[in-house]
């Protein structure tokens, strides 16, 4: 029996009449890249909310190693060891790449709610947070802030961010979406070095990166879950080529 | 009191004037609801578009002899057609940014307005009669009904009525109710919606009006006949659901006859009652009792537009603070020293709430709570319980703290707009309490509050020793407060500021974050006020009432929000202006109305914060000159026909 | 009968169109041809910029340059209800049901632009299904029945140059099967139509014309009959 990190079992997710996710179950095994992929309007995005936790599910389970994390909300989970970014990069705009990253690793810090301190206390984190830039990429940008770096490179950020947590299980929402093909190609670099230590979920439409990055892919359509295997297995599935390029009529 | 006891007519009759009320908070609030629902705009000068409408229609009838009956229908047009220049030179201005803006300029025009009324016609009431038709009661036994109060329930149903109709009814109002959920949307249907939300907003401002003819004959036509009946309106709206209009109308009747009976039974809570409804129905129901999950979509913290302005760094700071705090100590020297003290003291005030909006994100608009409730608990502390001034001042901050705990567990739940507007209303029941408890000498305050002697040797009531100790006091909490936002409590506030969701994703309680800034601001906003009460020796309703709330506001806006020196020059601009300005009455008001204005509409980042993105951009501009920029490549056409 | 589609007159004409969801370059540059008559598809995969350069043409996208011309006249920087008074109608991907309105509301909404526009009538026989439905609220309809609605409003308008992004996309075969025969006889009836598909095999039972789409240009146009002979250009464009 594989170990799997994340764990879904059927979730449901309505708003209103309206069946966003109709009974999904979700298996990420660790130490994998599994890719969430699917038409428009399939419900990943829904499904990726819930598995945050940023939305709380209708019905069904969801079990972080094998703890049940239901109940939980996103900042819970993200201290169980989840980390997560955003489809449209989010960072602080207007605080420095290193004061960005510093910012998720004072959530290690006990002195958080210290307002008599000095933020000089905060300097022993520099060295952690260059680390991390410099191994996205970004030693260039480490005193440049946020608003003024170009797309591909806030992404980037983003990404470094999400690491300083340190999370076992990494949730990462359409990372390549908006990106010119040379950051496409330097992200994808950095995931795949990353999963080396880690596990990574992600929702992505750029089938050549899911190709390159992931060991499992899981299709969805209309809320549920159409085919699961590996990227050979899910594109000669004649359902999954339907569902993408429709049914040729008469 | 048993029920028996009470005569039915009285019970009747009060109910009769709880329905009156209850016809007013509708037509108000409907109003309201109306221009909230299409245009996100919290108008606040609804209050004063109500007065227009009653002293245009008591001008006419004074000055050219056009009675009731035309006033009705020409009121009404006047007040829309200003409405909608309003709407569109001003209003439209600021339709993309946050709409607490909004806000914010809609209450510096009610001050304009209100305080050119007031130069204009004098603040005491003026008479008008009622119309001959409407004159008269009618006896049903023991009971008796004006016949004008008859009228003015039935007219106020009717228009209800007819409003309700239109909006749910008609294609027209299938427009409205399209645009209040998709705009784009109907705009690309071919939809002019520019001029439908020009159009509604005059009908809501008419609406306004409308009832301020109504009310001309009942309520003494004054300058301030809007403003406190204003908060208790926004409090309806908020009860029934910001945006709904059956929401309005039945809120509206409804809270009018609860407030009825409660004075009839509990005339103690009759004040507070609609405010403590709307405590609960934020608490249990917080899009309203008929307002949908979509309206409270609205909510978010205001992303202020200070951020571009530079942040001390600690060099920078001692630059500009040791000049600062010797201009300060030699200053008593050469100005009236009690000015000076209650400029710092604002100061300090401003700066608490700086600390709230500028770097925690939350516009309170209830900041007077704290303020007075410092000054009133010192006061008490020292008048009445002999203690020594530390003393006092330590047990005002310890109240304003332990207040500002219980508010802010209450209303940090909600962000935007119902964050404020809890503010607002948990203030409101601060001054009720302030104005019917016994300790606090109702409409008096507690006066000649002995200053005494600070730990035993200070003789306060020499006013050189009394300025050094509030110096060092306001210092102290200057202090405080840059080291707040300094240390690393400060930079988890303002990583909530930049971007709340990303803050939550990485695994901050950003709640508990928030409430020790608002209690931080209570305390530092607490001292504020016990330091004033030890300098001017009174404590009154003033400094509890929702204008001094919005005076803090002013100041942090003027001296620009997010900054550390601003408030300090928004406080001294706005004391000196109260002070120097004070023998010509009115003309505060309508200066700081219009300083309100003007700061929502073009000045943003307030003084210090234009001062500051201007040398920035001054660096920039040197720094563009020397470098080379290499000409890009345009990319070839890829025209492939 | 009269030619469907008449040579040599184009209805819109794009050129270098440019376009930002804030300071998110998204459409680099798009060159588009679409003749009056002509049914033309949009087709590539998700993010490309197909949606936002129909935004961009109905005047909803608020940065963009460059050129539109519609019916001769430049729509580049022109307000949307003016845009569609030229007689153009839009039908977003989430197809903009006002759920605080009943279907009847939504169908009648879209003030009349144009004459011509279809009878109520001409709508029902064209989608039958929203004839039931008619006093239901819009959030009650179910996903091939909003598309219908969205559809049909348009209809009303009375333009004859109608945008629609995705209308099958979610639906079930047997729907998506009703909405190719509509708009099939809208084709008949000398309709101009942008369609933004994912589906090619649906589009290429409609459309006259394909513009392949990707980061925000065209780098491909195909003829409808020429379609199948560029399966594998497709194939990679649309990435499965």
């Amino acid at each position: 029996m594989t170990d799997a990190i994340l764990e879904a079992r059927g979730l449901f997710r309505k708003f209103g009449d309206f069946t966003a996710v109709g009974g999904v179950d979700l298996s990420v095994v660790r130490g994998s890249v599994h890719a969430l992929i699917g038409p428009n309007g399939a419900g990943k995005t829904t499904l990726f909310n819930l598995l945050t936790k940023f939305l709380p599910a209708t019905a069904g389970t969801i079990h972080f190693n094998g703890r049940d994390i239901t109940a939980a909300g996103p900042a819970e989970v993200s201290s169980m060891g989840i980390g997560r970014s955003f489809q449209i990069s989010s960072v602080f705009p207007h605080l420095t790449a290193r004061e960005n990253v510093r910012v998720a690793l004072q959530r290690s810090l006990l002195s958080s709610f210290k307002f008599w301190r000095s933020e000089r206390e905060l300097k022993t984190l520099h060295a952690t947070a260059d680390n991390l830039l410099e191994s996205v990429g970004l030693n260039d940008f480490i005193n440049t802030h946020a608003l003024e770096m170009p797309y591909g490179r806030k992404r980037a950020l983003e990404i470094a961010t999400t690491l300083a947590l340190d999370p076992e299980l990494l949730l990462l929402d359409e990372p390549m979406a908006g990106l010119g093909s040379e950051d496409i190609d330097r992200i994808s670099e950095l995931i795949a070095n990353v999963a080396k230590t880690r596990t990574v979920l992600m929702v992505e439409h750029n089938i050549e990166v899911v190709a390159n990055l992931s060991h499992r892919i899981t299709v969805l359509t209309r809320g549920r879950v159409l085919a699961e295997g590996t990227y050979t297995e899910v594109t000669n599935n004649s359902q999954v080529i339907e569902a993408y390029m429709g049914v040729q009529h008469a | 009191m048993s029920f028996a006891d009470i005569h039915v007519s009285y019970l009747l009759s009060q109910l009769l004037v709880g329905l009156i009320n209850g016809a007013f908070y509708a037509m108000l609030s409907l109003g309201l609801a109306i221009i909230f629902g299409l245009l996100n705009i919290i108008n606040m000068v609804h209050g004063a578009q109500y007065m227009m409408g009653a002293f245009i229609a008591y001008l006419l009838l004074t000055l050219l002899g056009i009675g009731y009956w035309p006033a009705l229908v020409l009121v009404p047009l006047i007040v829309a057609g200003l409405a909608m220049a309003l709407e569109r030179f001003v209003l439209k201005r600021i339709s993309h940014l946050d709409h607490l803006y909004g806000l914010l300029l809609t209450l510096g025009l009610t001050l304009l307005i209100e305080g050119a009324f007031r130069q204009g016609f004098g603040s005491t009431g003026h008479p008008y009669q009622i119309p001959a038709l409407l004159r008269g009661a009618l006896r049903f036994g023991t009971v008796v009904l004006p016949v004008y109060r008859a009228w003015i329930i039935v007219a106020s149903i009717g228009v209800c009525a007819a409003t309700w109709y239109v909006i749910e009814r008609t294609r027209l109002g299938s427009y409205l109710r399209a645009a209040k959920e998709n705009a784009p949307m109907v705009q690309a249907f071919g939809v002019n919606v520019p001029r439908m939300i020009n159009l509604t907003y005059g009908f809501g401002a008419g609406l306004a009006a409308l009832t301020g003819v109504f009310a001309a004959p009942i309520y003494q036509v004054s300058p301030q006949m809007g403003s406190d009946l204003i908060i208790v309106v926004f409090a309806v709206v908020v009860i029934g659901g910001l945006g709904s209009i059956s929401g309005a109308i039945m809120s509206g009747f409804a809270l009018g006859l609860i407030e009825g009976l409660t004075k009839i039974f509990y005339p103690e809570a009759s004040n507070t009652i609609i405010f403590l409804i709307m405590m609960l129905v934020l608490l249990v129901r917080p899009a309203g009792i008929f307002g949908s999950i979509a309206t409270i979509a609205v909510g978010h913290s205001i992303n202020v537009a200070t951020q571009r302005s530079r942040e001390l760094d600690r060099a920078a700071f001692l630059k500009i603070a040791i000049p600062i705090f010797v201009v300060a100590c030699a200053a008593p020297f050469f100005v009236f020293p009690v000015f000076l003290m209650e400029t710092l003291c604002f100061a300090l005030f401003a700066c608490a709430f700086n600390l709230l909006v500028g770097y925690a994100g939350l516009l309170s608009f209830g900041h007077a709570a704290f303020f007075g409730g410092g000054a009133y608990i010192t006061a008490y502390a020292i008048q009445a319980l002999g203690l020594p001034p530390e003393i006092g001042i330590l047990l005002g901050v310890a109240a304003a703290s332990l207040v500002g705990l219980v508010f802010g567990w209450v209303s940090i739940r909600r962000q935007g707009i119902y964050f404020a507007m809890t503010t607002l209303a948990l203030a409101q029941m601060i001054y009720f309490i302030a104005l019917q408890a016994p300790f606090t000498g109702g409409e008096d305050g507690i006066q000649h509050v002995a200053r005494g002697k600070l730990f035993g040797i200070i003789d306060l009531n020499n006013t050189m020793a009394l300025y050094f100790v509030v110096l060092t006091i306001c210092g102290a909490g200057f202090l405080l407060f840059y080291r707040i936002i300094h240390s690393p409590f400060g930079q988890i506030l303002k990583a909530i500021r930049e971007n709340e969701p990303r803050t939550v994703s990485l695994g901050f309680n950003v709640n508990r974050y928030k409430l020790l800034a608002f209690v931080l601001s209570a305390a530092l906003a607490g001292l504020a006020g016990s330091t004033k009460l030890i300098v001017f020796q009174i404590a009154t309703l003033t400094d509890v009432h929702w204008s001094m709330s919005g005076q803090v506001v002013l100041m942090t806006l003027l001296g620009g929000l997010g900054t550390i020196t601003g408030p300090l020059v928004g406080a001294f601009l706005v004391v000196a202006l109260e002070n120097y300005l004070a023998p010509f009455g009115s003309w505060v008001s309508i200066i700081q109305g219009a300083v309100f204005v003007v700061c929502v509409l073009s000045f943003r980042r307030g003084i210090v914060g234009e001062i500051g993105a201007a040398f920035k951009s001054l660096g920039t501009r040197d720094r563009r000159k020397n470098k080379i920029v290499p000409q890009r490549q345009r990319p070839a056409d890829t025209n492939l026909r | 009968m009269p030619n469907r589609i008449d040579v040599g007159e184009k209805l819109l004409k794009v050129r270098d169109l440019h376009g930002w969801y804030g300071e998110s370059h998204v459409l680099h540059g798009m060159n588009l041809d679409v003749g009056k008559g002509e049914v033309v598809t949009l087709l590539g995969r998700n993010g490309a910029g197909k949606s936002t350069t129909l935004k961009a043409i109905m005047g909803m996208l608020a940065k963009r340059s460059g050129s539109v011309r519609l019916r001769d006249s430049e729509t580049i920087s022109m307000r949307s209800d003016n845009i569609a008074h030229l007689g153009v109608a839009y039908c977003p991907e989430d197809r903009g049901i006002f759920a605080s309105l009943s279907a009847a509301e939504n169908l009648m909404l879209p003030p009349t632009l144009r004459k011509g526009g279809m009878s109520i009538d001409d709508i029902y026989s064209l989608f039958p299904n929203l004839r039931e439905r008619h006093n239901a609220p819009g959030t009650k309809l179910s996903g091939g029945e909003q598309q219908m609605l969205a559809i049909a409003r348009i209809l009303r308008t009375g333009s004859d140059f109608l945008l629609l992004d995705e209308p099958t996309e979610g639906l079930a075969p047997v729907i998506v099967q009703q909405i190719e025969e509509a708009l099939k006889r809208l084709r008949a009836t000398g309709y101009t139509i942008i369609l933004v598909e994912q589906n090619y095999r649906f589009a290429s039972m409609i459309a006259d014309l394909h513009y392949i789409v990707e980061n925000g240009r065209v780098v491909d146009r195909v003829e409808n009959h020429s379609l199948d002979g560029k399966l594998d250009v497709l194939k990679k464009y649309l990435s499965v």
